[in-house]
């Protein structure tokens, strides 16, 4: 085999092939990158969480100004929440209970680095909640408070506060190990006791503790005035059902977490996702086209010898080995090194994308596509380069 | 069988062209025929490179038109040994390469033998030389020794002295009648004038 390829790597043009690796490693790169950057962001457009169930809307009283001055406070009365449970399409109903004493939230190391501030709790019915028991409850004897807390928080901090004060941005890894402690105030009791963020939602729009510390606490710090309920969680059949809509809206309710925004911009993250990987294929396709181009070139130029070779006995098959063989090479380096520059890229965006709390998605999907591009792009090749051959042996 | 290009003629004064010729293994066949007549032709198509004929070309009973590329090539490492006239050699490998191009293929020879045989034909010392600077004489040598690297029921050689002396010729013919006898093949020969010094059972002109 030695020979042949000696033979036959005559006429080969460096400069045609490196010029079609280049244009195919752009167009691969970027289909790929743009495949993976499009796996790893779409969790952050989806509002999917792993600490309620999508069957779960969050709903609240429409306030408006008028009805605030007639003193309609935004309570969902015993006769509201009757009525809701006695819907078709309710499953079931949760009330949201608030903290009825004082708190101060403590982040940070104690001392002049601590932030502190005024804070509330909110609890639902365990039930509603799908945490590891270990992590999500309340043990007088050992108190700890789990928090769940509002991922706007986090986009609070990070988007508006810390980018125009000039401090580090937090993704959400980071804030659960920040140190937290809450100082509840009532009945003449003044506690420390230390809390623990235990996760981020995007549809529990308050700061949420396990409904057992919320009757201890109301109990021990509390006034024991009984407050009705501002915001219900409701789970439902069918989340997208019309009825629904058409209640919440008869009834001047507002449902939180409206996934509106976030699907539009999940939209047109696929757009333009799309708009770009095909913009890589045609780079691809484009380049395909060079190397056919080259390889034909190349065979032309090597008609003569060719022939010879078959002359001599040598199959259709063992002629062009040496060529499939290249082009088999020449396509493999440009994946590994398309895959080397997507994960480089990768390692970049992920940085940036952090704050928004994902890890990203594995790299399956851009492996495969690449793989399945090459693969494509490869077979092509080597169909031609043995229809060019076949096609010199009854001419030789 | 009739070249494409003889069309229509109905005789064409050849005792191969409209007749029916049968070469057979272990007899020796010189071909004569003046320039043009078709006799680069006839080698093309016993060596399957070519089927530009009328009529029916068989081999061991079988008609070349329907045999595989794969029975070609066995047939050209196995059973046709075949010097082409332009001789085919590559020129920018060596004597020695473009040799051990068509052994490798069948491993008929060792390296021993191949560098004997050119010692023979008075040429060991360009073994390592560039065909491309080789003269033509000691070219269709070359050729001639690749041609005899591989087994074979025939020996086909499309003017194998052409551009020999005397000499060589002598020598040429007496290498390939000891390689035809040794293997029981047979050669088929052709040539323009009669200069070829093979020892032949039939002696056809084109």
């Amino acid at each position: 085999m030695k020979l042949i390829w000696k033979l036959l790597r005559k006429h080969i043009s460096a400069s045609q092939l490196i010029g079609f690796s280049i244009a195919n490693l752009v167009g691969l790169t970027i289909v790929i990158l743009a495949v993976q950057f499009y796996e790893d962001v779409k969790p952050v457009f989806n509002d999917e969480e792993s600490f309620i169930s999508k069957d779960y809307l969050v709903i609240t009283r429409n306030v408006t100004g008028v009805g605030a001055m007639l003193g309609n406070s935004g309570e969902f009365g015993d006769a509201d929440i009757a009525d809701i449970e006695a819907q078709p399409w309710c499953r079931k109903v949760g009330r949201f209970a608030n903290s009825e004493y004082s708190i101060y939230a403590t982040i940070g190391l104690t001392g002049d680095r601590a932030m502190r501030t005024q804070f509330f709790f909110e609890s639902i019915p365990g039930d509603f909640i799908d945490v590891n028991d270990a992590e999500w409850g309340f043990n007088p004897a050992r108190p700890e408070i789990p928090v769940i807390v509002s991922r706007d928080y986090i986009s609070l901090y990070n988007f508006g506060f810390a980018a125009t004060q000039g401090l580090p941005q937090l993704s959400e890894s980071m804030m659960g190990k920040i140190p937290l402690s809450f100082t509840l105030t009532g009945k003449g009791l003044n506690e420390v006791l230390p809390g623990r963020i235990v996760g981020f939602s995007n549809r529990l729009n308050t700061v949420i503790v396990p409904e057992e510390f919320m009757q201890w606490a109301n109990e021990r710090y509390g006034t024991g005035m009984k407050q009705q309920p501002l915001r219900l969680i409701v789970e439902v059949n069918s989340p997208g059902d019309i009825k629904i809509e058409n209640y919440m809206k008869d009834h001047h309710y507002d449902v939180a977490g409206d996934k509106m925004s976030s699907s539009k911009a999940n939209y047109f993250l696929t757009l333009i996702i799309g708009i770009v990987v095909v913009v890589g294929i045609i780079i691809s396709l484009l380049s395909f086209f060079v190397l056919m181009l080259s390889i034909y070139l190349l065979l032309q130029k090597n008609t003569r010898k060719l022939q010879d070779l078959l002359l001599l006995g040598y199959s259709p098959a063992e002629v062009s080995k040496p060529y499939i063989n290249m082009v088999i090479v020449i396509n493999a380096s440009v994946l590994l090194l398309s895959l080397v520059i997507m994960l480089l890229g990768r390692n970049y965006y992920m940085g940036m994308l952090s704050v928004f709390g994902t890890g990203g998605a594995g790299i399956w999907v851009s492996l495969i596509v690449g793989v399945v591009i090459m693969g494509l792009i490869t077979t092509g090749n080597v169909i031609a380069i043995k229809r060019k051959i076949a096609s010199l042996w009854r001419n030789s | 069988m009739l070249p494409a290009v003889f069309a229509g003629r109905e005789d064409t004064g050849s005792e191969v062209w409209l007749r029916s010729v049968t070469f057979e293994r272990g007899r020796n066949y010189l071909i004569t025929a003046e320039s043009g007549t078709g006799k680069s032709s006839l080698c093309s198509y016993i060596y399957g490179y070519r089927n530009d004929f009328s009529g029916a070309l068989l081999h061991d009973g079988r008609d070349v038109n329907t045999l595989s590329v794969a029975e070609w090539c066995e047939a050209r490492r196995r059973h046709i040994a075949y010097l082409p006239q332009e001789l085919r050699l590559f020129p920018e490998l060596t004597a020695m390469e473009n040799i051990l191009l068509k052994n490798q293929l069948t491993g008929f020879k060792t390296q021993a033998q191949i560098m004997q045989l050119l010692e023979e034909l008075g040429i060991p010392e360009k073994a390592d030389s560039p065909v491309a600077r080789l003269s033509i004489g000691q070219q269709q040598r070359v050729a001639i020794v690749r041609t005899l690297c591989q087994p074979a029921d025939f020996i086909l050689l499309d003017e194998p002295v052409s551009h020999l002396d005397e000499t060589n010729n002598r020598i040429v013919a007496r290498l390939v009648t000891e390689e035809a006898q040794r293997q029981g093949a047979s050669i088929i020969a052709t040539s323009v004038g009669n200069n070829v010094l093979i020892n032949v059972d039939e002696e056809l002109k084109l």
